[in-house]
């Protein structure tokens, strides 16, 4: 009874305290919310498209309409034709972002082109802002098309050469052809998502990932308060005063542990409740699958906040180390970005932090589709490592400063 | 002269107090190092710096389902799509297996034994005879993102060679009719072979070679082959080191402003402000401390970086005026934020919260992330720190100063409001 008074206190200590419970729920829930907004808007919203800005030096030609043709036929970006603007005034358009590319073609392309005769086309990107990336992949397939109508016009051509009175027309004509063809081309690639949860489009849903990442975040960044008590309580000697009551330390330390697990789950629960009823996120398809991920992170989180509280000696150090915990294990965990856009070695050294596997058990459910016995291994670990902390926690664990 | 000197004793005094605690020097040069080093490890593990190669990606599995049944005298395309994805060119990350049926790849990607299929319909071969369409379906782990793309984007153009020798023959055929010809097999087959032999030849060149026909320049006017301004994994770790940089110079820009603080709270400020010294001197000195330990700290970290992970910081003058709107920046809001509290209890949600909260709108945590929106450059420059890495961002690009000075004055002015502001709350609270 005292361990929970002891509990009750922790935590009417840290939600009377305005400024945690902003940190606690609302960042949180603001901060899924942008993070979801910004994705989202890159799978809706069609002016999310990269803008590829189109300079023509070639005057209309055949072989430069039919590129620009195949350019704005794309559904994937906009194109802006730039009229006879420098390549420095262009430059500068994909250095304000405001383009995320441009194409231009030299001056007697087309008929370069269609002589066979080497041409070079340039192209503006920034090959460090992934917009470049994504506009330099989606515009080098279609520069090949047509490139290959022209061949295919020369191949035609050399096979029944036009007649001189006519070769500009024919020419014209067959490019025209192969131009017309590269629209329907015969073979086509189709992705979709598998799964049980084929209906829910995959990762369409943009909080499918930001909403369970944010939680492992925020749950994370949480620990600063529960931690930040144990240190207070360290510093103005009420841990001392609390060993002449007739708790002993181990109900010390299970009562301020008891108030810390509280503290992330309400803050959990809360944000599955927002994930499932606001943001289309279905975390309760496997009620107890989620409940296990729940109760297994909280788990965790306790264990390194107690651990935390122990290492730190001031605020400062609860902030950073906090700090510290919450990078490590977020970004590395896959929290912010899945883990399969970065390297192996990151994937795999991601696997070695709790975030990855919290992020795996969630996945599992609301994206996958899996049942309960796909979040026991994940469940595990983060119980595994829960238990670690702790117990280099207590091993620790010291009532005053040396 | 002799107010000046005091000054510099009180920034000198608050500048070693700072670098003498092993935990500030922890937090202040070896965490951004540390996570950087994380990154370095994480992305060039399995590729050399020097190489150029593209960033690995961890392992894909793609599990092949081939249900093409050609008929006779005819390409068996399914089977050149099995052979393309098995070809020994192929990027070691990706791991092909077959499997017999839909129902078995949707299966081993719920057991995630199988992250991408590749379905070949029944009459994929077909198409080639009788002029019609056909679709590969690639399904996927749908907690996969880049994989997937990739796999589509190596299917396409695989599929791409094939359509287009087959819209070759079409247009052939097309002229060879209006011509009252008929195509010969063999010539057919040379035909073929050549436009098979110029489009390797062509995705070659437009992919590796040194004077592609897609010539690309950078925005900061740079020629360089085949898309690739630098090395990619360079480009990478500069990047993260750029966001850890600014996070960490915030962090110490509000850090160091708490000592005063603390001091007020232990009563030595109470004790200085007895001395003969004024109150704006001891306050002018402190505040030149935290600029100073911000630009201490700024360049130990471009220094360590460049030395330890190679990074090219750009034109020197560009990255000094960068170093100068980060200084300005960070010290400025350092000092506005701890104004606004009251004891040092409260800086856990301020430094923690509000410059993390800043840090991951103004981009500094997924600077390096592929993939992400565009809306995040805009929504970036609604904080300080994205301001500062966008300096960054066109130094490291081989920016001029000129280039910069945008970024840098913004840096600067919204450096100088803070600092006007924090400076004022200040002196009125120990006036």
């Amino acid at each position: 009874m005292r361990i929970l008074d002891l509990a009750l206190k922790d935590i009417s200590q840290i939600f009377r305290d305005k400024k945690s419970l902003i940190f606690l729920a609302l960042m949180p829930i603001v901060f899924t919310l942008f993070m979801g907004f910004a994705f989202n808007g890159a799978v809706e919203d069609p002016d999310q498209r990269p803008r590829v800005g189109w300079i023509d030096r070639d005057g209309g030609s055949a072989a430069s309409q039919a590129l620009f043709d195949m350019l704005e036929s794309s559904p994937d970006m906009v194109i802006a034709p730039l009229g006879d603007l420098s390549m420095d005034q262009a430059a500068e358009r994909v250095r304000s972002y405001e383009l995320a590319a441009v194409v231009e073609t030299p001056a007697g392309f087309s008929d370069r082109l269609l002589a066979g005769e080497p041409v070079r086309l340039a192209l503006i990107a920034d090959a460090n802002e992934t917009i470049g990336q994504a506009a330099m992949q989606l515009i080098r397939p279609l520069v090949v098309r047509a490139l290959s109508a022209a061949e295919i016009t020369r191949l035609t051509l050399e096979l029944y050469p036009a007649s001189d009175v006519s070769a500009d027309a024919q020419t014209r004509e067959v490019f025209a052809d192969a131009v017309e063809a590269w629209k329907s081309p015969a073979l086509s690639v189709a992705v979709q998502p598998a799964g049980p949860v084929e209906d829910s489009g995959g990762m369409t849903n943009p909080y499918q990932q930001t909403s369970p990442g944010i939680m492992v975040q925020f749950a994370v960044f949480g620990l600063i308060n529960s931690a930040m008590v144990l240190v207070l309580e360290r510093k103005n000697r009420t841990l001392t005063r609390m060993l002449t009551t007739s708790l002993n330390r181990a109900s010390i330390i299970l009562g301020h542990v008891l108030a810390m697990f509280a503290v992330v789950l309400f803050q959990e629960v809360l944000l599955v409740l927002f994930g499932q009823f606001l943001l289309g996120v279905d975390y309760l398809r496997q009620p107890l699958a989620i409940l296990a991920m729940l109760v297994s992170l909280g788990l965790f989180v306790t264990g390194f906040g107690l651990f935390v509280g122990v290492m730190a000696k001031t605020e400062d150090q609860v902030i950073m180390l906090s700090l510290i915990g919450m990078f490590v294990i977020s970004a590395l965990g896959g929290a912010w970005f899945p883990l399969d856009v970065a390297g192996p070695a990151f994937s795999r050294i991601g696997h070695f932090t709790p975030g990855a596997w919290a992020m795996d058990g969630f996945q599992n459910i609301i994206i996958r589709g899996l049942g309960f016995s796909s979040v026991m291994l994940p469940a595990a670990i983060l119980m595994g490592y829960g238990l670690l902390f702790f117990v280099l926690a207590v091993w620790r664990f010291r009532f005053v400063e040396n | 002269m002799e107010d000046s000197m005091k000054i510099i004793d009180l920034a000198l005094k608050d500048l070693l107090r700072s670098f003498r605690s092993m935990f500030a020097v922890g937090m202040m040069v070896v965490a951004p190092l540390i996570i950087t080093g994380l990154m370095y490890f994480a992305f060039s593990g399995m590729a050399s710096q020097e190489s150029g190669e593209a960033v690995p990606l961890p392992d894909i599995t793609v599990s092949v389902v081939n249900l093409d049944q050609p008929q006779t005298g005819l390409p068996e395309l399914g089977a050149l799509v099995v052979d393309f994805l098995r070809d020994p060119a192929m990027p070691d990350w990706l791991v092909v297996n077959e499997l017999t049926s839909e129902a078995a790849a949707r299966q081993a990607i719920d057991r995630q034994a199988t992250g991408v299929a590749v379905i070949i319909p029944e009459k994929f071969s077909a198409v080639m005879g009788s002029g019609g369409k056909a679709e590969v379906t690639i399904l996927h782990d749908p907690t996969l993102t880049v994989g997937p793309s990739i796999v589509k984007g190596l299917m396409e153009q695989f599929m791409d060679g094939i359509s287009g020798a087959m819209i070759a023959y079409q247009v052939i055929d097309l002229h060879a009719s209006e011509n009252d010809a008929v195509l010969a097999p063999e010539t057919q087959m040379a035909v073929l072979q050549r436009y098979t032999e110029w489009f390797t030849a062509t995705s070659q060149n437009i992919n590796h070679a040194d004077q592609p026909i897609l010539r690309f320049i950078s925005p900061a006017g740079e020629e360089s082959s085949a898309g690739v301004t630098t090395n990619p994994i360079g480009n990478i770790l500069a990047l993260t080191m750029a966001g850890q940089i600014i996070f960490f110079a915030f962090y110490t820009g509000g850090s160091s402003t708490l000592s005063l603080l603390n001091e007020d709270e232990e009563g030595t400020l109470a004790r200085l402000f007895t001395t003969p010294t004024p109150r704006s001197m001891i306050l002018i000195g402190k505040f030149i401390a935290v600029f100073f330990t911000v630009i201490l700290q700024t360049l130990v970290l471009l220094v360590a970086s460049a030395l330890l992970f190679n990074i090219k910081w750009g034109q020197p003058v560009t990255m000094l005026l960068v170093v100068l709107g980060q200084v300005a920046a960070a010290g400025g809001l350092g000092i506005l934020l701890i104004s606004f509290l009251k004891s040092p209890r409260q800086a856990g949600p301020v430094l923690g919260g509000v410059l993390t909260v800043a840090g991951m709108l103004g981009g500094l945590f997924t600077v390096a992330v592929p993939g992400l929106p565009e809306l995040f450059n805009t929504i970036n420059l609604a904080t300080p720190h994205g301001w500062v890495l966008r300096g960054w961002k066109l130094a490291l690009a081989g920016a001029g100063p000129g280039e910069v000075l945008v970024p840098v004055l913004v840096s600067l002015a919204i450096g100088c409001i803070c600092f006007a502001v924090g400076a004022r709350i200040f002196r009125n609270r120990f006036a």
